[in-house]
C-alpha cells in the first residue's frame, strides 16, 4: 500500500481504545451478512437431516421399502418426490443419503487437520531438515493426482473389510482413509505456511527469550495465531470432501453399499432425464448443490472475514 | 492524437521567467469506510530553480500526499483534489489534461521514493528500467537508449555501470538502489524534483553521500528540489526554505537557519528540542505530549492545540491561518509572537 | 541459477523415486491382502495346481513375498522398475491387451482435451481475473466472484451430466433440427465424442473440464492483480509517465501472472482427474476413459499404469513449471 494512504488510514483509527479483536470483528462482520445467514441455515438443516434422518421421515418411509411395481413412480402426497428405478421412495432416498457422505466429511475434515496441522507446526516451527522432510513427503502425495490415486486404492482394496467394525462405519471407513491418505498435504501446507509467518512475531520471540520450551512456544503461542486460516478451511473442505465423495459415488467406488450416497442416485437417475424422469436426476443434484454451495459460501465469507488485509 | 516527442512543447503555456512551482492552498481528501479524511488543508508554498524546499512532518502530516498530488498519481479513489491549485511555471498542473499531465511526469517533475527495493520492479534489469524512459518519451532505439542509460549511472557514481545494466535491483546495495532511483528521475532532465524521504531507507553515512549527491547534481542543473523528510537534521544540511506540516496544513515557513534559532511555531519548537543533543547529556528526553488529530474528525479550532504548550481559550476556537510574522517568515499560530520571544 | 536448476532436478528425481515406490507398495499390499489375482483370470472355472502356477510365473505373481502382508517386495519392485522404464512394459490387462499400447493410442486424444482445457484456463481464466481486479468493485467483478464461487459449488462431474444433458442433448437436438445434422452447431453440441470431428466434439468437455480447475486461476489472478497495481513499484512506474498501458501489461500484469503460473501446474493434477470423469462420461477415448472402464471391469492393472503415468506427467510439468518460475522471477536465480 503507498504509504500515503498507509499515513491517512492510520490517522483514520477510531479513537475508542477498545480493540474488539479479529475474531470478534469478524463475527459481528459475519452475523449480518444475507449470505451467510442463509448458509447458515441451510447447513444446519442439511447436518440435522444426515445425522437425524428419521426426523424427517414425515410419512414414516421404509427406506429399504422397495416395490418393483412402483418404478419411476410420480410425485403424490405421501411420497414427495415419487420412486426410483427400483419403487423406492425417493424422498426417503434423499433424506437417508445425506448422512454418510456428511459423515464421511466431517471424519475426513476432522483427522486431515488433525494429521495436517501436527505436521505443519513442526514442519513450520523446525524448519530445516525436518521441514525438508516433510516438504519431500508433501510433494510425493501431490504428484499423485486426487482422484486418480483414490480410485486407484479404492479399486484395490475393493473388498477389503475393515476389522472391528460394523454397519454405517464399515461402509464409510474405506473411502475416509483414501481420502485422507490424498488430501491432507493441503491442510498442512496453509498450516504451515501460517506457522512460519507468526514464527517471526515479536511476541514469539519475547517468549523464547523468557525460556519457554518448543513445545510451550508451539501450542501456546503460534497455534492460536496460525488458526485463522484453517477456521475458514473447514467448510470449504467439507464442501470439497462432499463433492469428491459424490464423484466417487457416481463411478461407484465412494461410500459402499448397502448405503445410499446422492452421488449414486444420480448415477442411477442421469440416463432416465432426456427419457421422461428428469426429477430422478433433479432431486439428488439440488440437494448436493445446495449443501456444497452453502458450505462454499461459507467459506468464502469467514475467509474473507478473517482477512486482515481486506479490513 | 500525434506522440508529443519534443519536451518543449508539453506545456507551450508555460511562462519560463514565473516561479517554477507554486502551490496555492491545495485540498486533498481521502474518501474513506469511516468519513472523509482530509489530508490535506489548504497548504501553499513556492520553490525556484536552484532553491531547495524541505517539507517536514511526522507521519500523517500530509507530507506525501502532497508530493503526489503534485506529481498527479494520487489514486481516485480513493483520494480526491478537493481544491486548490499547482502552479508549474504558471500553468496550473491539476487541470491538465490527463494525457498532458502523464507527460509532465518524468520530463518537467520527477520524483525519487523512499524504500527503492520495493520502489524498483523486480522483474526488470535496470537498464531496462533506466531506457525505457527514453524509448517511451523520446522515441530513442533501444541501443541509444541504453547508451544514455549507462550515462546516468556514471553521473550518480555508480562503477562498473555496464555491468550494473544488466542486473536486478535486489543485486543492489541499499545505497547504489537509490542511485538508481535517482538516475531514473534525472533521465529527462527535470525542472523539479520531489525526493520523498530519500535516505530514511539507509544507513547514516550512506544517507550523507546520497544527500551530497542530490546536492551536486542539484547545483550542477539549476533544478529546483523539495526534499520531504521527518529528519531535521538533513534539513539543517542541505535545504534553503523550511515548510513544517502538520495535521495537512503548514503550520510554520521560513528560511531554515530562521526557523532552526527562533521557531515561530510551538510545534516546531517541540520538534526541535525532541531532537536528542550530545551537549545535554543526562536529561531526559523532550517529547510532544498526545497523539496526532484523527483526519476524519478534525477539531475546529487549531489542530496542535491538544499538545500545546502555549495553548489558550482562543486556540480551541478559531483556526490560526498562515501569516506572515517577520520577514520571509509566516506560522499558523495566535501567539507566534511569544513562541519566537522565548528562547 | 545453475543451483536452483539442480536442486529442483534433484528433488524431481528423488520424489519420483518415492512416487514410483509407493505405488509398488499399494499394489504388492493389495495382492497381499486380496489374495494372488491370477485365479480371477479363469473365472469360475476349476483350474489345477501346475496350471496356476505357470500362470502365477507368466505374469510375475509367484514371488513367495506377495503372501506376507506388508513385504516391500524389494525384489518385485526392481523388476517392476524395469519393466515400467526401461522396456515401457506395463502389463496386460485382464483381456491379454497391451496397456502400454492402449496408453499410446488414447494419450493424443486426451492431449487435445488437454490443450482445450489449457486455452480456457489462460483465456479465460487469467483474463477474467485480470479484468475483475482492475475494474474492481465494478460488475465484472462481482460477476468474476460470483462465477467462481458457482464453479467450486457443483462437483464436477454433475457439471459435466448437466451440460451432457442439456447442452448435448436438448440444445444439440434443436440444433440439429434448425440447422441441420452436420451443422457446426450441430456438431459442437453433442453428447458424446465423434472422431470424425474431434477437435469440434472436444469443445465442449474441454471447457466444462477447464471449469474444473478455473476457479483457483481466476481467483490468484485477480488477487495477484490486486496486490501489485498498489505496490511501490507501479507507482514509480506511473511517477516516470508511463503510458497507462504499459504500466498495466509491462509492470503490474508481468508481475501478477508468476503466482498464476505455478497454479496452473497444480492444477493439472485436478485436471487429470477431471479427465477421467469427463473422458467417462463423455465417451471420449482417452487415458483417462480407460481408466474409467477399468473401475468397472476392476482392470487393475490398467489403473496402475494410467496413475503412473499421470503422476509422471505431473511431475514433469511441475519440474518445467518450477525452471520457467526461474525465468519469469530473476529473484529465484539468485537464492
Amino acid at each position: 500500500m503507498s504509504d500515503a494512504n498507509l499515513q491517512v488510514a492510520a490517522a483514520t483509527a477510531p479513537k475508542t481504545q477498545k480493540q474488539r479483536g479479529l475474531w470478534s470483528d469478524a463475527f459481528h462482520d459475519l452475523r449480518k451478512r444475507p449470505t451467510v445467514i442463509i448458509s447458515s441455515f441451510v447447513i444446519l438443516v442439511i447436518l440435522l437431516i444426515a445425522f437425524f434422518p428419521g426426523l424427517f421421515n414425515f410419512h414414516d418411509q421404509n427406506v429399504k421399502y422397495c416395490d418393483l411395481g412402483l418404478t419411476r413412480g410420480a410425485p403424490s402426497g405421501q411420497h414427495w418426490f415419487g420412486f426410483d428405478e427400483f419403487g423406492c421412495d425417493y424422498y426417503a432416498q434423499a433424506i437417508y443419503g445425506a448422512g454418510p457422505s456428511i459423515q464421511l466429511a466431517v471424519i475426513v475434515v476432522t483427522v486431515t487437520i488433525i494429521i495436517g496441522g501436527f505436521m505443519g507446526v513442526l514442519a513450520g516451527f523446525y524448519g530445516g531438515w525436518v521441514d525438508a522432510i516433510f516438504s519431500r513427503v508433501v510433494d510425493v502425495f501431490n504428484s499423485i493426482p486426487f482422484l486418480l490415486g483414490a480410485v486407484m486404492l479404492l479399486t484395490m482394496f475393493r473388498d477389503v473389510q475393515v476389522p472391528l467394525i460394523g454397519g454405517r462405519l464399515q461402509a464409510i471407513i474405506p473411502a475416509a482413509i483414501t481420502l485422507i491418505i490424498f488430501g491432507w498435504t493441503s491442510t498442512m501446507r496453509l498450516i504451515r505456511a501460517s506457522v512460519i509467518e507468526s514464527r517471526g512475531l515479536d511476541y514469539v520471540q519475547a517468549a523464547r527469550s523468557l525460556g519457554a520450551s518448543d513445545m510451550r512456544i508451539m501450542f501456546r503461542h503460534i497455534l492460536p495465531n496460525a488458526m485463522a486460516p484453517v477456521v475458514s478451511l473447514i467448510p470449504l473442505s467439507i464442501a470439497s470432501m462432499i463433492s469428491v465423495e459424490a464423484t466417487l459415488s457416481f463411478i461407484g467406488l465412494g461410500v459402499r453399499a448397502p448405503e445410499i450416497t446422492w452421488g449414486m442416485m444420480i448415477s442411477s437417475g442421469a440416463p432416465y432425464f432426456t427419457s421422461g424422469f428428469p426429477r430422478l436426476l433433479i432431486v439428488p443434484s439440488a440437494f448436493l448443490i445446495a449443501t456444497v454451495l452453502s458450505f462454499v459460501l461459507l467459506g468464502d465469507a469467514i475467509r474473507d472475514a478473517l482477512d486482515p488485509k481486506l479490513r | 492524437m500525434t506522440e508529443v516527442k519534443v519536451k518543449s512543447e508539453i506545456l507551450p503555456d508555460a511562462d519560463p521567467m514565473a516561479t517554477l512551482l507554486r502551490v496555492e492552498d491545495l485540498r486533498v481528501e481521502f474518501h474513506t469506510r469511516d468519513g472523509i479524511a482530509k489530508a490535506v488543508n489548504g497548504a501553499s508554498f513556492s520553490v525556484d530553480n536552484g532553491e531547495t524546499l524541505a517539507i517536514v512532518g511526522e507521519s500523517g502530516s500530509g507530507k506525501s500526499v502532497t508530493s503526489q498530488a503534485i506529481m498527479g498519481i494520487l489514486e481516485s479513489p480513493p483520494a480526491k483534489v478537493a481544491g486548490g491549485r499547482v502552479l508549474f511555471r504558471n500553468v496550473d498542473l491539476l487541470t491538465l489534461s490527463k494525457e498532458r499531465a502523464r507527460r509532465v511526469r518524468g520530463n518537467h517533475v520527477a520524483m525519487v521514493f523512499q524504500d527503492a527495493l520495493s520502489a524498483l520492479n523486480p522483474v526488470w534489469t535496470v537498464g531496462f528500467q533506466l531506457s525505457e524512459l527514453f524509448r517511451q518519451h523520446r522515441g530513442m532505439s533501444k541501443k541509444d537508449a541504453m547508451k544514455r542509460s549507462l550515462e546516468l549511472l556514471d553521473l550518480v557514481k555508480i562503477p562498473a555501470a555496464a555491468q550494473r545494466l544488466r542486473e536486478y535491483p535486489h543485486q543492489f546495495s541499499g545505497g547504489m538502489r537509490q542511485r538508481v532511483m535517482i538516475a531514473m528521475a534525472l533521465a529527462l532532465d527535470p525542472d523539479l524534483l520531489i525526493a520523498d524521504e530519500p535516505t530514511t531507507a539507509l544507513d547514516v553515512t550512506v544517507q550523507a553521500q546520497i544527500m551530497r549527491l542530490l546536492k551536486e547534481i542539484q547545483l550542477e542543473r539549476n533544478m529546483g528540489l523539495i526534499l520531504i523528510t521527518h529528519d531535521l537534521g538533513v534539513v539543517a544540511d542541505v535545504a534553503d526554505k523550511i515548510s513544517v506540516m502538520y495535521a495537512g496544513r503548514i503550520v510554520e515557513q521560513a528560511p531554515v537557519l530562521d526557523t532552526f534559532a527562533t521557531p515561530a511555531h510551538p510545534y516546531t519548537k517541540a520538534l526541535l528540542k525532541s531532537i536528542p543533543r550530545l551537549d545535554t547529556k543526562g536529561q531526559r528526553l523532550e517529547i510532544i505530549k498526545g497523539l496526532p488529530p484523527v483526519l476524519t474528525d478534525l477539531p475546529p479550532g487549531c489542530n496542535f492545540a491538544p499538545r500545546c504548550a502555549y495553548a489558550q481559550e482562543i486556540c480551541t476556537r478559531e483556526l490560526p491561518l498562515l501569516a506572515t510574522v517577520a520577514a520571509d517568515r509566516a506560522a499558523a499560530c495566535h501567539f507566534s509572537s511569544e513562541v519566537i520571544r522565548d528562547v | 541459477m545453475g543451483r536452483y536448476v539442480i536442486r529442483r532436478l534433484l528433488q524431481t528425481v528423488v520424489t519420483f523415486g518415492v512416487v514410483m515406490f509407493l505405488l509398488h507398495y499399494l499394489t504388492t499390499l493389495a495382492i497381499q491382502i486380496n489374495g494372488n489375482p491370477v485365479r480371477t483370470f479363469f473365472g469360475d472355472k476349476p483350474v489345477s495346481d501346475s496350471v496356476l502356477a505357470a500362470t502365477k510365473a507368466k505374469f510375475n505373481l509367484d514371488d513367495p513375498c506377495l503372501t506376507r502382508v506388508g513385504d516391500p517386495c524389494m525384489g518385485i519392485f526392481q523388476k517392476r522398475m524395469g519393466d515400467w522404464f526401461l522396456r515401457g512394459d506395463f502389463g496386460t490387462n485382464f483381456k491379454q491387451v497391451d496397456v502400454m499400447e492402449s496408453i499410446l493410442k488414447a494419450i493424443p486424444v486426451t492431449l487435445q482435451l488437454f490443450l482445450i482445457v489449457t486455452i480456457v484456463w489462460i483465456l479465460f481464466g487469467i483474463t477474467a481475473g485480470t479484468w475483475a481486479a482492475l475494474r474492481r468493485g465494478k460488475f465484472i467483478d462481482y460477476f468474476v466472484r460470483i462465477g467462481t464461487t458457482l464453479t467450486v459449488a457443483v462437483p464436477g462431474f454433475l457439471l459435466l451430466l448437466i451440460v451432457q444433458k442439456v447442452v448435448g442433448v436438448l440444445l444439440g437436438n434443436w440444433a440439429r433440427d434448425t440447422f441441420g445434422r452436420e451443422s457446426v452447431l450441430g456438431i459442437i453440441f453433442q453428447p458424446s465424442y465423434n472422431a470424425k470431428y474431434a477437435w469440434l466434439t472436444l469443445l465442449i468437455p474441454g471447457i466444462v473440464l477447464g471449469v474444473f480447475g478455473i476457479a483457483g486461476i481466476t481467483r490468484l489472478s485477480r488477487t495477484s492483480m490486486l496486490e501489485n497495481l498498489r505496490s511501490d513499484f507501479v507507482r514509480t512506474a506511473k511517477a516516470k509517465g508511463l503510458k497507462p498501458t504499459r504500466v498495466t501489461i509491462v509492470h503490474t500484469l508481468r508481475n501478477s501472472l508468476i503466482p498464476v503460473v505455478t497454479l496452473i501446474g497444480f492444477s493439472l493434477a485436478e485436471a487429470l482427474g477431471g479427465a477421467l470423469i469427463t473422458e467417462g462420461i463423455y465417451n471420449i477415448p482417452g487415458m483417462g476413459k480407460l481408466a474409467y472402464d477399468a473401475i468397472k471391469t476392476v482392470d487393475t492393472p490398467v489403473i496402475i499404469a494410467v496413475t503412473a503415468i499421470s503422476a509422471i506427467i505431473y511431475m514433469l510439468v511441475n519440474l518445467l513449471i518450477d525452471l520457467l518460475y526461474a525465468v519469469l522471477d530473476p529473484r529465484i536465480r539468485y537464492e
